[in-house]
């Protein structure tokens, strides 16, 4: 098959043999053709160029083969209907997205226990979730050094909007996360006073009206 | 069960009686069929009728040009991926629920609001046919729910209970379902192998040739003396499979050719239901 991929796709329709492209969201692959699962756009990413073969005193390395083909994606053209009756039709909107192991998400902590804290996942990646999805941070999952004298309390409070990785799909209910890096952990967190605090050090939040401290896994800014 | 909650009007209704004998006469004459046995008829889509879902589609098929007969008239509306009720076990794929729901008003036999034997039929055929089209795994620890209310039932108000047998009319019924569904779940954004659409045949016995039974597509059993068998068939036409199949009726067992015949014609109809619907979605992103 020569000719170009289709602009607008239905789900099922022919996008091109495997040999051409690489299969990317919306799409699947059925006996080496590419076709496609969703409704909408049609997107044709070029990968990302290496900068020409690589070159060495003695010998030219050539770049993976594999890397030189392009990635044909499908983008439901409207956000599925919920709320996008307000923004304008006909631009391309990021569907709805599942949290996924390795993904960054935002969540707020719910409540605490000895053993984990429960989160509302909120936000993953760049999108805002439509449904809320319920994840755990372990206490060994915390952080990533001296694991055995974690205290939840001590790191997370019910409020605290927590940065974490997923690690795991989970059980039937939770997402099981994750903030043992320095870039994860607290990064907006209320005393109890109820003042908006900011963060001193790797495990402290301070209230600036009335200077007390409160222990937090505090994530490191970027 | 009976519905005691709700006030309900009486249970089946019916025509006031007309005491003319030309009129009987037109009656009879009526019972032909007004397309050519191949075609289906007409038939409307549209996606994206109600705001509040992720997906949704209407879908209505032409009403008969005789009084008294009613279209079939579907409304759909897909709500999700969401996430799964606490107590479900984990799912690594999407978990599919249908729910069929006739309009109290929407056949002769008043409906309950309860859900009755026949919806949970046509709900667990319209999973069995869905199931085949989505990529389930894509969509890991949550479900999907698909609600499908018929609005007209696609009944002739005419035929006496004892004649038009049910299940012809719900394997109509159930075609539409799987059309509108199609299309809603496209609407909402989950992932599908192919647009699954759903057509019926049927092997009929026309009143004026009563020695050789006849296959139709689409039949509206008002339009046949009588209805020998039939078979309701959801179809996806790039992979050619089959996703799901219901036989109905009395054939002999010996000709197999017959029931071969009969799922091609099914199959046919299910065709043309997917030219409306692909229609109709490029339509929708055009």
């Amino acid at each position: 098959m020569t000719t170009s991929a289709p602009t607008l796709a239905i789900p099922g329709q022919l996008l091109g043999p495997a040999s051409k492209y690489q299969p990317g969201p919306g799409t699947h692959l059925h006996e080496s053709n590419l076709y496609s699962s969703l409704l909408g756009q049609v997107h044709i990413t070029q990968p990302a160029r290496a900068p020409g073969p690589a070159k060495r005193l003695t010998k030219i390395t050539p770049a993976p083969a594999p890397a030189e083909l392009p990635t044909i994606s499908v983008a439901p053209v409207r956000a599925p209907s919920s709320g996008s009756a307000a923004t304008s039709g006909g631009s391309t909107k990021k569907r709805e997205v599942l949290p996924e192991v390795g993904n960054v998400v935002l969540c707020r902590v719910i409540r605490i226990t000895p053993r984990q804290a429960v989160v509302a996942i909120l936000v993953c990646g760049d999108t805002v979730l439509d449904a809320e999805w319920q994840g755990l941070i372990r206490v060994q999952d915390v952080r990533a050094t001296e694991k055995d004298r974690v205290k939840i309390y001590e790191s997370f409070r019910p409020g605290d909007i927590v940065r974490a990785e997923v690690i795991s799909l989970g059980d039937q209910a939770n997402y099981y996360l994750s903030t043992a890096r320095n870039e994860l952990g607290v990064i907006l967190a209320t005393s109890e006073a109820g003042n908006t605090m900011y963060p001193v050090n790797w495990k402290e939040y301070r209230d600036p009206e009335t200077g007390l401290t409160e222990l937090r896994k505090v994530a490191k800014p970027y | 069960m009976t519905d005691r909650r709700r006030i309900n009007g009486p249970a089946a209704a019916t025509i006031p009686p007309f005491f003319e004998d030309a009129g009987l006469q037109e009656l009879k004459s009526a019972k032909v069929r007004s397309r050519p046995p191949n075609v289906i008829r007409k038939m409307y889509l549209k996606t994206g009728v109600t705001p509040s879902a992720s997906g949704s589609a209407y879908l209505e098929i032409e009403t008969s040009a005789k009084p008294g007969v009613s279209g079939l008239k579907l409304s759909c509306s897909v709500h999700g991926p969401r996430s799964l009720p606490r107590s479900s076990p984990f799912s690594p794929h999407i978990v599919l629920s249908t729910h069929v729901k006739y309009a109290p008003f929407a056949t002769k036999q008043r409906r309950g609001y309860l859900r009755d034997p026949s919806e949970r039929d046509l709900s667990i055929h319209l999973e069995a046919a869905l199931r085949g089209a989505i990529i389930a795994d894509r969509w890991p620890k949550s479900g999907v729910d698909i609600i499908i209310s018929i609005i007209e039932g696609d009944q002739d108000r005419e035929t006496s209970k004892s004649q038009g047998e049910e299940v012809w009319d719900m394997m109509n019924a159930l075609s539409g379902c799987i059309t509108v569904a199609s299309a809603a779940l496209a609407d909402a954004g989950i992932d599908c192998v192919d647009t699954v659409a759903g057509g019926v045949a049927a092997l009929v016995q026309d009143a004026e040739d009563a020695s050789t039974p006849s296959i139709v597509v689409d039949p509206i059993p008002s339009e046949h003396e009588k209805v020998l068998a039939a078979c309701c068939i959801a179809y996806l036409p790039t992979r050619d499979e089959v996703t799901n199949l219901w036989f109905r009726g009395d054939l002999p067992a010996s000709d197999m050719e017959l029931y071969t015949s009969l799922v091609e014609k099914g199959v046919q109809a299910s065709k043309y239901a997917n030219r409306v619907l692909v229609e109709c979605l490029s339509e929708t992103v055009g």
